[in-house]
């Protein structure tokens, strides 16, 4: 029986007894029946405090890095080995000449005056900018057909590093399997170049 | 519609703060993997500013046998804050290669001498570097046995 109280009252006093029923009144159950369960109220407030400085800490102390590397893998010169005995140093592939050297492709970078890059061409053809050079890349690679590419990149000594470190970001995001190098001072003659000589020795033979 | 409230009395009403919370520490999970201390600042000197590469790949981890070069505007070598001019960086190289086969074959490596060596050189050449010195640097470096090189840029400015 119910104590009178409403659902939800929670726990209600026992009723008295005794008096009221000394007084005639209608008899009550003193049964104890339980109402809903009260909520235990957890103070997260503070939790949350901290859990906000935290926040506040991380999101101030956050710098996401902007920096990344371009991994090159350069044959070690067999000049770097003194100590090898003679024929008894592994063949190892890195310090072997490259067969196919011939079929790899060759970029090729010019620079003005200051520094800057003022052509850049893929064997002899002449690219606009790097978007270029990555997407003849991307089609030289598809025609490849699975077969690792490999490019030479022969820039002037007068180049500045960055344009050149672009370069080779945009080879090895286009997907070229490996990046060389070629030594310094050894930039292969513009086909500009070679026209100009050739015109200048026909110039100079003719009377 | 049932209010998402908690009423306990009249007037005083308690937000539901779970849902909150469970943002915010959801949050701090991301920022927590996310942070750095340090490490991806190997070697890193205000004296260079790295070049700017947007295609870059971003990169993976570096190995843990790394040797960090920073190299400055003028293509000296910035080792221990001092730069080294052109003439003493291939005795530097030697010196550093020597150091690190003695290191190999301490550590038992049958074909220290004549292998060449794992260690990845870092390079940090700033910006307005010249490619020369890049190369040759590098190609010094060749000489002495290094053959794996990790070229630091940025993808983008930082802060």
């Amino acid at each position: 029986m119910s104590t009178g109280a409403g659902p939800g009252m929670g726990l209600s006093p026992l009723v008295p007894s005794g008096p009221a029923i000394a007084d005639g009144a209608a008899p009550r159950s003193q049964a104890y029946r339980p109402g809903p369960p009260e909520d235990v109220m957890f103070p997260v407030t503070p939790m949350l405090d901290m859990a906000f400085q935290l926040l506040a800490f991380f999101i101030l102390t956050f710098n996401p890095s902007a920096e990344t590397h371009i991994d090159l893998d350069l044959p070690a010169t067999p000049a770097a080995l003194p100590s090898a005995p003679r024929g008894e140093a592994p063949p190892m592939l890195a310090r072997n000449v490259d067969s196919d050297l011939e079929n790899d492709v060759l970029v090729r970078a010019e620079a003005d005056e200051l520094g800057d890059l003022k052509t850049l061409r893929l064997g002899d053809a002449p690219l606009p900018d790097l978007s270029a050079l990555a997407g003849r890349l991307r089609r030289y690679i598809q025609l490849m057909d699975g077969r690792p590419l490999r490019v030479r990149l022969a820039a002037d000594d007068r180049l500045r590093y960055e344009p050149a470190a672009q370069i080779v970001a945009t080879c090895q995001a286009a997907g070229v399997a490996a990046i060389r190098l070629t030594q310094p001072g050894a930039t292969p003659e513009l086909p500009g170049r070679k026209l100009q000589t050739r015109k200048s020795q026909r110039s100079g033979a003719s009377p | 519609m049932r209010s998402h409230g908690r009423r306990m009395g009249p007037g005083v009403l308690s937000p539901n703060l779970t849902p909150l919370l469970d943002v915010v520490l959801q949050l701090i999970t991301f920022f927590m993997m996310l942070v750095h201390f340090g490490t991806r600042l190997d070697g890193a000197t205000k004296a260079v500013r790295l070049p700017l590469a947007p295609a870059a790949l971003p990169g993976s981890d570096l190995t843990f046998d790394r040797m960090s070069v920073a190299m400055d505007a003028q293509g000296r070598l910035l080792i221990e804050g001092r730069a080294l001019e052109m003439q003493a960086q291939a005795a530097w190289w030697a010196a550093q290669a020597k150091a690190r086969r003695a290191g190999l074959e301490t550590l038992g490596e049958p074909n220290a001498a004549i292998d060449e060596l794992p260690t990845v050189v870092i390079l940090r050449a700033d910006r307005a570097a010249s490619y020369r010195a890049v190369r040759r640097a590098l190609s010094e470096a060749q000489d002495n046995g290094f053959a794996h090189f990790s070229l630091v840029v940025l993808r983008s400015q930082s802060r």
